[in-house]
């Protein structure tokens, strides 16, 4: 591992019930950076980011920030170092917006400040059920950022969100990725390329690529990881994908 | 004024309303001009009955009631789920089964304090055994672990049941430990509801230490963890102080049943959802609802007592099917 990485995985490996979730895993992640975790369903995204949130102990390998194992972090240092926004948050009791981001801060008082940034002060005071789903993922962006950590975990974060505020929340975390490392697992494949500097591409369980976009996007082992045929179509500067056909279960 | 201190006055009040309508009604009414006699001068036959009887037994239903209340308010919040009740979940069952235990089998030790501690590591017990058998059978839903709670208190009703006509004798009538099961405030002396009332201050307290946990656990496993709780050590502290208090209600007024389930709702309503305020606003619903429910036990069919959980029962029962038929609604048919 390079000294210059911020979050590192070394031979990570999880397994449920015979199968491997994750086969071992390396991966190095520096101090800035928007990276785009991209992959089929089942390819082991989810799992590598609780797994680097430290949600999930690994059953082999380990995960280090800043050099030191993260489970020799307690929770609390972990909270300060990682953002975790997880692919569902639905709160059990309709707490406000104002309460949320108080939950995150040490001190409570700040929290007004934080909504202040993110320009939601018009929303403290409404509670959750109120508030729509692109005011939830801008909501839940501006609490688990309240504390600035260096390091900011999203997993599928506009998924369930229209195509507008979808653009909007990914166009925010890449920004973000200008100064702090932005880890984001992504399904619209034509945001990842466009908008992340990196792109990481998994399929059972492996790193089956990583690399710039523009070294991945014209690579047919991008074709194989997905099963299916890709278009590609160009409309200057960038490189729209489109799934033309299925093709053979292949192993990248 | 600010709002919540407003909230604070008007709950107060309601308190106070309460307790003083509790100390009124009885087999013989009491006007507010009596107690007031019954305070300033005790040597009437009628103010020493207020003052010796009546008064701590309405101020010790006030304390049960906030301990219920409380105790109904961590559970909601450990489970986080809002029909969670210390009596469904089988809790105030075991602390009931130890209390049975402690007053029917001869353990050569003191009673006094036999009790307390037998029914703390009853309800303790019978918690953990309900979030045990829900995590085994991968039931930690709503659903799952209020049938896994129902399964748990029926277990422990018959083992109760069956020591009550085994060990049941002269010296320890069925009566006593029925007045228990079906709910009951004891009449306390004075230096007894002072213990009473520092058990429950003390619980109060205790609790507060739980707020922000059980604020990011209703946040869900991920972000409570994410936001730094330790998910894994806050629970079983959350249900180890939840089942002190469950212990100290029942080992004051017995089985008294929906009073855990109705005070966190009133409360929610008043102060929001941040345990902070729910807490201590659960404890004085729960103490207002109990209050009122005690004195409804005393006038109904005088000279004789309803047990109060009967009437606790009888209100709460309809409340809850109103509670679990919105949540079906809200949720599809899922609890």
């Amino acid at each position: 591992m390079s000294d210059a990485a911020l979050l590192g995985a070394a031979h990570l490996s999880v397994a449920r019930q015979g199968r491997a979730l994750l086969d071992d895993i390396s991966l190095d992640l520096p101090q800035r950076g928007a990276v785009a975790l991209i992959g089929p369903n089942g390819a082991g995204k989810s799992t590598l980011m609780q797994v680097l949130a430290g949600q999930l102990a690994p059953d082999g390998g380990a995960v280090t920030l800043q050099g030191r194992p993260l489970k020799a972090l307690d929770v609390r240092a972990r909270a300060q170092h990682l953002g975790y926004m997880p692919q569902r948050f639905e709160p059990h009791w309709d707490v406000t917006l104002l309460d949320l981001v108080q939950m995150r801060l040490a001190d409570p008082a700040q929290a007004a400040q934080v909504l202040a940034l993110a320009d939601l002060q018009a929303l403290a005071l409404r509670r959750w059920s109120t508030l729509s789903g692109g005011e939830r993922a801008r909501g839940m962006l501006a609490a688990v950022l309240a504390t600035d950590p260096p390091v900011l975990l999203a997993d599928e974060p506009g998924a369930a969100l229209d195509v507008q505020h979808r653009l909007a929340l990914v166009q925010a975390l890449a920004r973000r990725g200008r100064e702090r490392l932005v880890v984001v697992v992504m399904h619209d494949l034509d945001l990842a390329f466009e908008c992340f500097d990196r792109v990481v591409v998994m399929h059972a369980g492996r790193v089956a690529m990583d690399g710039a976009p523009a070294q991945l996007l014209h690579a047919p082992q991008l074709d194989a990881v997905f099963g299916v045929h890709f278009e590609r179509i160009v409309v200057a500067p960038h490189t729209l994908l489109r799934a033309r056909s299925l093709s053979l279960k292949e192993k990248p | 004024m600010n709002p919540s201190i407003k909230l604070c006055c008007r709950a107060f009040a309601a308190l106070a309303l309460a307790v003083v309508l509790g100390i009124c009604a009885g087999h013989q009414w009491a006007s507010p001009a009596d107690i007031w006699q019954a305070i300033t001068e005790r040597d009437t036959l009628r103010g020493r009955l207020l003052w010796e009887w009546r008064m701590p037994r309405v101020l010790a239903a006030a304390c049960v009631g906030a301990l219920l209340g409380l105790s109904g308010a961590v559970f909601q919040g450990v489970f986080r789920n809002p029909l969670a009740e210390p009596y469904l979940l089988g809790a105030s069952g075991g602390a009931a089964l130890g209390a049975t235990i402690a007053l029917l089998v001869p353990l050569g030790l003191p009673q006094s304090w036999l009790l307390p501690v037998l029914a703390f590591a009853g309800a303790w017990g019978s918690t953990l055994l309900v979030l045990g058998v829900a995590r085994v059978a991968g039931a930690l839903d709503a659903s799952g672990m209020l049938l896994a709670g129902v399964a748990m208190a029926a277990m422990l009703g018959a083992i109760r049941s069956f020591l009550m006509l085994a060990l049941s004798d002269e010296t320890v009538s069925l009566q006593v430990v029925m007045s228990w099961v079906l709910g009951g405030i004891q009449t306390p002396t004075w230096s007894g509801l002072g213990w009473l009332a520092l058990v429950t201050l003390a619980c109060l307290l205790a609790t507060q230490t739980l707020a922000r946990g059980l604020d990011l656990l209703g946040l869900g496993d991920a972000t409570a963890q994410s936001f730094g709780l330790d998910v894994a050590r806050f629970v079983p502290r959350a249900v180890l102080l939840g089942s002190l208090v469950v212990a100290a209600a029942v080992a004051y007024g017995g089985l008294v049943a929906f009073v855990g389930l109705a005070a966190p709702h009133i409360a929610r309503w008043w102060v929001g959802p941040r345990h902070r305020w729910v807490l201590p606003a659960s404890a004085l619903a729960g103490a207002v609802v109990v209050t009122i429910a005690d004195a409804m036990a005393r006038s109904v069919l005088p000279p004789a007592e309803v047990p109060l959980g009967l009437i606790t029962a009888v209100a709460g029962g309809p409340f809850f099917i109103v509670l679990l038929a919105r949540r079906l609604r809200a949720h599809g048919g899922r609890a």
